[in-house]
């Protein structure tokens, strides 16, 4: 019995030893509000429409794989095809937030990968509109410019692939001539046509 | 099979004992279970769980949802190893599918799930010690499982619900600066281990209030299909980790923790030993990791397992979780049936409570370290 509570004493003084050593440590805490925390790389919240380099702006094609994937069923997405475009813009992208899980599978999904997520950490609100957000608030009055540039960019493209394939189809016409000619008839019917 | 006695009716005309509700809020329950007990004086005669508070219907949504979608629910069945759960999964859908994983992402996934069991065995002390009185352990416990959760964090953006997993991989490649935070932990928790051991393991109050109480024998837990420390702390030898190596668990070297007694402070001293377990798969998991992809790039598009039954288990930080999945070749599951070890733990109540004293209740509940979502799934 005498033994016991000895032992029992030593113990707590062991126990004592090491809170003893943990006094002087620095506080591990962090006082939250007035002091900002740096969030991870990784970190996952709302997503958003991120900017993709070639087009100077997000480049959602309103393909609904992400709202077909969502698992709460709190994307909503809608687009149009601009004229003489060949791609779709997305012209309504809204998150409702406060039923989103974070689970990172429209990420995943994205064809273009133009989703991604936003860095702000405390959102807090009083109703539930202020988890509706609008992912292309940031990109709406970019949006005619981009709409212009990329119709120009089509229109080059269209034009180039035209020049090229009409290049393409006087190569192979010249072949052909040449063909013909080797062939030693016909010379002047092909003179006449042209 | 041994049957709890019923003692649960009142006598007529007995005044002395009567009837407690513990619970469904009461702070250490952990969550919203609530313990119907029959009391004679500070006795404990008759228990009985009272589930169903934190039901959320996780089977039943896996019946509404295609396997990709059912992937956040994971995380949020036992939401302190949600990692564990989640690879689970992952795996149980690759098994059923044959999908191959490669090489990196099985090394990843033994470091994060390794990780994660830390995190679960931290809280549980933390906790625990709590339950029985101790404030200061809770803190260490907490301030270390922060580190944990930090690391984690920086590869999956979360600390909690991880989502981590995909089929056939992972979502996010580790860098070195992981790899080697997760060295470095290993290092730096060692030592607080024997400090936790100093504080509290040979702390005189901590094992008067443990060792004896609430004893759940060998016998006694396999009949209930007791798993995880629980089992363990019976002094039998099962890991699923070791028994059925899923993954590449078999290529690591570790002990199976067991202790005599099956009393708290044995269930207290197995969680002990098989935290310093996991540093050691994760030293050598870091120590072994190769390069190349971590998602299998020969995933199919829609996933639809073989029609039929499969079945696949792991050890999560409770014991044994498995997933019973029956399917009929579409995108969704017929029936997707999770055996979650707390739901057996805290069956074992009736048995392993009567006779007990009322205060013994928190210490012993804690031990068994149930999650409540888990239980109600």
């Amino acid at each position: 019995m005498f033994r016991e509570t000895l032992i029992g004493a030593w113990s707590l003084l062991v126990g004592m030893k090491v809170t003893l050593s943990h006094v002087l440590r620095a506080p591990v805490t962090s006082q939250y509000p007035r002091e900002r925390i740096e969030m991870s790389k990784a970190y996952r919240n709302v997503i958003r429409l991120i900017e993709i380099d070639e087009i100077g702006s997000h480049d959602c094609i309103d393909c609904q794989a992400c709202v077909r994937v969502c698992p709460s069923d709190c994307i909503k997405v809608e687009g149009e095809r601009p004229d003489g475009m060949r791609k779709k813009r997305a012209t309504l992208f809204e998150v409702e937030f406060a039923l989103c899980s974070e689970c990172g599978l429209c990420l995943d999904v994205c064809p273009t990968d133009t989703l991604g997520y936003s860095r702000e950490y405390d959102q807090a609100g009083f109703r539930r509109d202020d988890f509706l957000y609008d992912l292309l608030d940031e990109w709406r009055d970019k949006e005619a410019d981009v709409r212009t540039r990329l119709r120009e960019d089509e229109a080059k493209k269209a034009a180039a692939k035209a020049a090229a394939a009409s290049k393409a189809a006087a190569a192979k016409k010249a072949k052909e001539e040449a063909t013909a000619a080797a062939g030693d008839t016909g010379d002047v019917a092909v003179e006449g046509e042209v | 099979m041994m049957r709890p006695k019923s003692t649960m009716e009142l006598v007529p005309g007995d005044d002395e004992t009567y009837y407690l509700n513990m619970g469904p809020q009461h702070p250490s329950t952990h969550g919203v279970l609530r313990l119907r007990l029959h009391l004679e004086g500070e006795r404990i005669l008759g228990a009985e769980p009272v589930i169903g508070y934190g039901h959320r219907a996780h089977e039943k949504m896996a019946e509404n949802r295609d396997y990709l979608q059912f992937l956040p629910n994971t995380s949020r069945i036992d939401y302190l190893s949600g990692m564990i759960y989640n690879l689970g999964y992952c795996q149980a859908i690759e098994k059923a599918m044959q999908i191959e994983v490669p090489e990196r992402a099985e090394y990843i996934r033994v470091i994060c799930a390794e990780l994660n069991r830390l995190t679960s065995h931290l809280l549980w002390l933390g906790t625990y010690l709590l339950d029985l009185g101790g404030f200061t352990p809770f803190l260490y416990a907490f301030d270390d499982r922060e580190k944990l959760l930090d690391i984690l964090d920086s590869v999956t953006g979360s600390r909690l619900t991880y989502s981590y997993g995909r089929f056939g991989g992972v979502s996010m490649d580790v860098d070195d600066t992981f790899l080697r935070a997760a060295a470095d932990y290993c290092t730096y928790f060692r030592k607080r281990i024997d400090e936790y051991h100093a504080l509290v393991t040979h702390n005189i109050i901590f094992r008067h209030r443990t060792k004896g109480v609430g004893v759940m024998g060998p016998q006694l837990a396999l009949d209930y299909g007791v798993s995880g420390p629980c089992l363990r702390a019976a002094g039998v030898a099962r890991d699923l980790r070791k028994d059925e190596p899923y993954g590449i668990y078999d290529r690591f070297a570790f002990d199976i923790v067991t202790a005599e007694g099956g009393d708290c402070f044995a269930r207290h001293m197995v969680r002990m030993g098989e935290m310093e377990q996991s540093l050691n798969i994760i030293e050598q998991a870091v120590g072994g990791i190769p390069d190349g992809p971590v998602l299998a790039a020969k995933v199919p598009k829609r996933i639809r397992p073989p029609a039929g039954e499969h079945y696949f288990a792991v050890e999560s930080a409770r014991g044994h979780f498995g997933m019973y999945l029956r399917s009929d070749g579409t995108d969704v599951p017929v029936r997707l049936k999770l055996r979650t070890p707390s739901f057996v733990h805290v069956a074992t109540m009736p048995v392993v409570l009567p006779g007990t004293m009322l205060a013994d209740t928190v210490a012993i509940l804690g031990s068994i370290d149930i999650v409540i979502p888990e239980i109600d799934r």
